[in-house]
């Protein structure tokens, strides 16, 4: 879990701590991030839409969504869902793929993620073979892009559930 | 998981009783077949030796004349490979005939049925009077038939859900077998030790060949587990827990083996012979992995170079493997955890560089040996029990079932209490009672106590009893009961949901998700030393072990091109009567095939030589036609018609023509800069399908742009051509299905009329048109013609020159 030693290595990488906010630069100096083919999504996601900072309360609170889920709790409905629920790690993990933030992957957004992740090492046309087929996979209402509830509902999502509830950090 | 699928077809029920009878019959003659050799080896033996003997000494006497032996029975000749042709072919006999006997396999394991098999056969054989072969000593077992399994195991082995439990696994494994060990043992020989007054032959037993035979009775078989859990289909977790566990624990047995066998003669054990145990057992399992792994390389690395001599590709698998094994075994180290080891690492190196249909050898070769081994492993299991001497003390063994149980049970629910503060998903009671109860002991237990030296150990029968009691006690009961009682509790069974390309994707996408999130916080967890051992992968160790480009191709797309390949197969298979689900498959296959360099950017369009229209409808006529020949071909290649199974080579070279005439298409379009189309961009897809289909429209467009005609057409207008005194045309419209039958039909018409009929089934271009185009088409035609029997590739006969002759003379 993210406890206390886990924001302190973060505190201790970032210099500009002691300003009280983190900005995107700051993230950029964590080398293996920079390797990492979706480092700026990563990144992009602590930073809400058209801020330029981000403070240690917003910083932490997207990081809570890495903590294991704790499925034996017990929710009334009066508590808002906790942030580490499997449903807010999905939406999480989906607002990356979804940069634009309008609710679906549209196919665009899927090549661009296939695009870091596959690292140049392949053609226009495989993507857009590979990224048709994805959508062909998922997409149930025919409008050519993967809302919400497709992500949850694609078949391999269900067994990403478990690396979901396997999420650590 | 391998999944023996083959043999679990459903029985018919329609089996009528000769069919059967005669199964039964083949039953019995085999068996008197094993039996008469054993009892025939000798006399002839015997009397061939004296006529030898007799003759020579005529010889030298004087020599008489004998009649030619026409006919000889020379039986000790072959004895030995008949002899163990025969105990194969009784197994595989076996197999069959459980499948046809309609309930049997849903309620009985086939474990079960195999040793009770054995114990009909070896009760044969000494009724017969003769002597059992010693099958299950450790040569045969240890070296012939135990290595396939493992290997088939191994090769098989799913690596994500084995590395992401591995720590449970291990603690299982390793933990797990020495409480057990320690627990039954001991308390053995406390029992042993209770009845002071009556003072029985267990008083004999030492302390530690009571260990020992704790540690030959502990150790879970990955051999009884296999072939027991195949049945139930549980869910990959437990499965590859109690699988895992079987395997790994094979260090641990080895060491501790050796170790109270070594000592028993001595007596005692001292700490300084714990602390040694211990070191061997790290030298046992890490060096056997080591092994392992190095022939792993090994392998990876030779496949490399078999591309000129596919056909020997399988065998190189086999027998690096089987040489890890006997390496590792050579030097007391675990053999079974070098042939895990050999198997796991060069799986993703060997399927890159191998042929498709080397592939399917492995696979089919591996799953027969294995079959066939565990058969005979369980039939020799009856045989040897009819067999041995046995020594039959009710105290003993009883107390040993009880104790496997209980230590079980106990060993199983106290480490998952220790290992659920590690794990995220916890292990629920429900899968420890599984886990517990999948225990089960085999085949090996039973080697292991064979070996065991008379003099050394006067309690050897009694401890092969006890062996064998414990075996049968698991394999029947446990393995009967473990099926409704999975049912009953509602375990999780397998999700037979195939892998999505969807599914790919993601997993990538938060396995570099979570990578990140654990550079951020600066943790170095697994996900961390995850990415940079698959980075070490792909930048060093992929170009050494995996031939020519395919060393770059990134995960996701051989996965994707496996998966189109597969989907092209059942395509095919289907008789074509389908639609192309996806965009362009073979597009993406080809790029695998014919690697472009990677430039990212737009590929720069070359100035190609200025071509005349005419030459340009050329082209075109051959590029449909021949695109529609092959299509064709397709379609007429249904399951009735095909006798072999061509598809495999004829498959990508369908593919190669097709890619060359998309691409070739498109670089005319661009060229010359036609409108083809309102809608879809001019190579995309649909289009290409389009353009294929409808035959009007962008054929023929070259001449009606001439004449300034502005019409453009639907592409996907499916038009009947009147075909009232010309020859019937066939339309092949890709987009939609069309029965192959009444495809086949036209096509016989079309053949009569044709003169180039060797060229298979060709078609001419739909020629719908309207006057004008009609004196254009006997010249293209003729030119069509030309181009393609230069293009085909099975090559027309030369000699067919005229091209006005009558089909028929």
């Amino acid at each position: 879990a993210v406890g206390p030693k886990g924001i302190f290595r973060v505190i201790e990488r970032s210099e500009q701590w002691s300003v009280g906010e983190l900005e995107p630069e700051d993230f950029g100096a964590i080398r293996e991030l920079s390797m990492n083919p979706i480092g700026d999504r990563i990144i992009s996601a602590f930073f809400s839409p058209g801020k330029e900072t981000v403070d240690f309360a917003s910083f932490v609170r997207i990081l809570a969504h890495f903590h294991p889920t704790e499925t034996s709790r017990s929710r009334d409905g009066v508590q808002p869902e906790p942030a580490n629920s499997r449903t807010r790690k999905l939406k999480f993990a989906f607002q990356l793929y979804d940069q634009d933030r309008d609710g679906k992957i549209s196919r665009e957004e899927l090549l661009q993620v296939l695009r870091t992740m596959l690292e140049m090492q392949v053609t226009e046309e495989q993507l857009q073979s590979i990224a048709e087929r994805a959508i062909q996979e998922a997409d149930l209402d025919q409008d050519d892009a993967i809302s919400f509830d497709e992500f949850r509902k694609v078949r391999g999502v269900d067994l990403i559930r478990d690396q979901i509830d396997n999420w650590e950090y | 998981m391998p999944s023996r699928t083959g043999s679990h077809s459903p029985a018919g029920t329609g089996k009528s009783l000769p069919e059967r009878g005669l199964l039964l019959l083949m039953v019995l003659v085999l068996l008197e077949g094993s039996v008469l050799p054993l009892g025939a080896a000798s006399s002839p033996d015997i009397s061939h030796q004296k006529n030898v003997d007799n003759h020579k000494v005529e010889h030298e006497k004087n020599y008489t004349k004998k009649a030619f032996p026409v006919l000889d029975l020379d039986y000790h000749h072959i004895q030995t490979p008949f002899e163990i042709s025969l105990w194969v072919l009784l197994a595989s006999v076996m197999k069959l005939g459980f499948h046809m006997i309609p309930r049997l396999p849903g309620i009985v394991p086939e474990s079960c049925l195999l040793i009770t098999v054995g114990l009909l056969v070896g009760g044969l054989i000494k009724l017969a009077g003769e002597k059992v072969p010693p099958v299950l000593d450790s040569q045969l077992f240890f070296l012939c038939l135990l290595p396939p399994i493992i290997l088939d195991a191994g090769y098989f082995l799913p690596i994500r859900p084995f590395m992401e439990n591995l720590g449970t696994i291990l603690m299982f494994a390793v933990v797990g077998t020495l409480w057990n060990a320690f627990f039954i043992g001991g308390l053995l020989y406390a029992v042993c030790q209770i009845q002071p007054a009556n003072p029985s032959e267990l008083h004999q037993l030492e302390i530690l060949p009571c260990l020992l035979f704790g540690s030959i009775i502990s150790a879970v078989d990955p051999v009884a587990v296999l072939a027991v859990f195949e049945e139930i289909h549980i869910n990959e977790l437990l499965h590859i827990l109690v699988f895992g566990e079987s395997l790994l624990n094979d260090a641990v047995t080895v060491v501790l083996y050796h170790l109270f066998e070594e000592y028993s003669a001595a007596g005692t054990v001292t700490v300084l012979d714990g602390f040694l145990g211990i070191i061997s057992f790290l030298v046992v399992s890490l060096g056997g992995i080591l092994v392992g792994a190095i022939y792993g390389i090994l392998t990876a690395f030779t496949s490399r170079f078999t591309s000129h001599t596919r056909v020997i590709e399988p065998l190189f698998v086999f027998v690096y493997s089987y040489m890890a094994y006997l390496s590792a075994e050579m030097f007391h180290l675990s053999g079974i955890m070098a042939l895990i080891a050999c198997g796991a690492v060069m799986r993703p190196y060997v399927e890159a560089n191998i042929s498709h249909k080397s592939h399917t050898t492995i696979k089919y070769f591996l799953k027969m040996w294995s079959s066939v081994s565990e058969t005979l492993i369980f039939i020799f299991l009856g045989v040897a029990t009819v067999d041995g001497p046995h020594h039959w003390n009710w105290t003993f063994v009883t107390v040993t079932v009880i104790l496997c149980l209980v230590s079980r049970v106990i060993g199983v629910v106290g480490l998952t209490c220790v290992i659920n503060k590690f794990r995220i998903v916890k292990l629920t009671t429900k899968d420890q009672f599984i886990v517990a109860y999948g225990g089960m002991r085999g085949a090996i237990a039973f080697s292991l106590g064979f070996l065991l030296k008379k003099e050394q150990f006067p309690m050897r029968e009694m401890f092969l009893t006890a062996i064998i009691t414990v075996i049968f006690f698991t394999v029947f009961v446990q393995g009967m009961t473990i099926k409704p009682l999975v049912e009953l509790l509602a375990v999780k069974k397998k999700q037979e949901a195939k892998r999505s390309i969807n599914e790919e994707i993601h997993t990538q996408f938060l396995d570099h998700l979570l990578t990140g999130i654990e550079d951020i916080c600066g943790h170095y967890g697994h996900h961390h030393w995850k990415d940079k051992l698959n980075r070490f992968n792909k930048k060093y160790v992929k170009k050494c072990l995996i031939a020519g480009e395919r060393s770059k191709e990134p995960q996701l797309i051989a996965f994707y091109h496996k998966m189109e390949m597969k989907q092209a197969i059942d395509l095919v298979e289907s008789g074509g009567g389908v639609n192309l689900p996806s965009a362009v498959p073979s597009t993406v296959s080809m790029q695998n095939i014919q690697p472009k360099k990677p430039p990212p950017a737009k590929p720069v369009e070359k100035a190609l030589p200025k071509m005349t229209k005419g030459r340009e409808e050329e082209i075109r006529q051959i590029l449909r036609s021949n695109l529609q020949k092959t299509r064709q071909r397709l379609r007429s290649y249904n399951r009735h018609t095909l006798v072999a199974d061509p598809y495999e080579d004829g498959f990508s070279e369908l593919l190669i023509k097709k890619q060359k005439m998309i691409e070739l298409e498109k670089k005319i379009q661009h060229m010359n800069n036609y409108l083809t189309v309102p809608a879809a961009p001019p190579d995309s897809p649909t289009m290409c399908r389009a353009r294929l289909a409808s035959g009007r429209g962008t054929d023929f467009k070259p001449a009606q742009q001439q004449r300034g005609n502005k019409i453009s057409p639907d592409p996907q207008a499916y038009s009947s051509k009147p075909a009232a005194d010309r020859v019937p045309t066939i339309q092949v419209d890709l987009a939609s299905p069309q029965s192959p039958d009444s495809v086949n039909l036209m096509d016989e018409f079309r053949r009569a009329d044709q003169q180039e009929e060797d060229q298979g089934l060709m078609m001419k271009p739909p020629s719908g048109q309207s006057g004008p185009n009609r004196p254009r088409e006997e010249d293209r035609g003729r030119e069509q013609q030309k181009m393609t029997r230069c293009l085909s590739d099975p090559g027309p006969s030369a000699d067919e020159e005229e091209e006005d002759e009558p089909f028929l003379p």
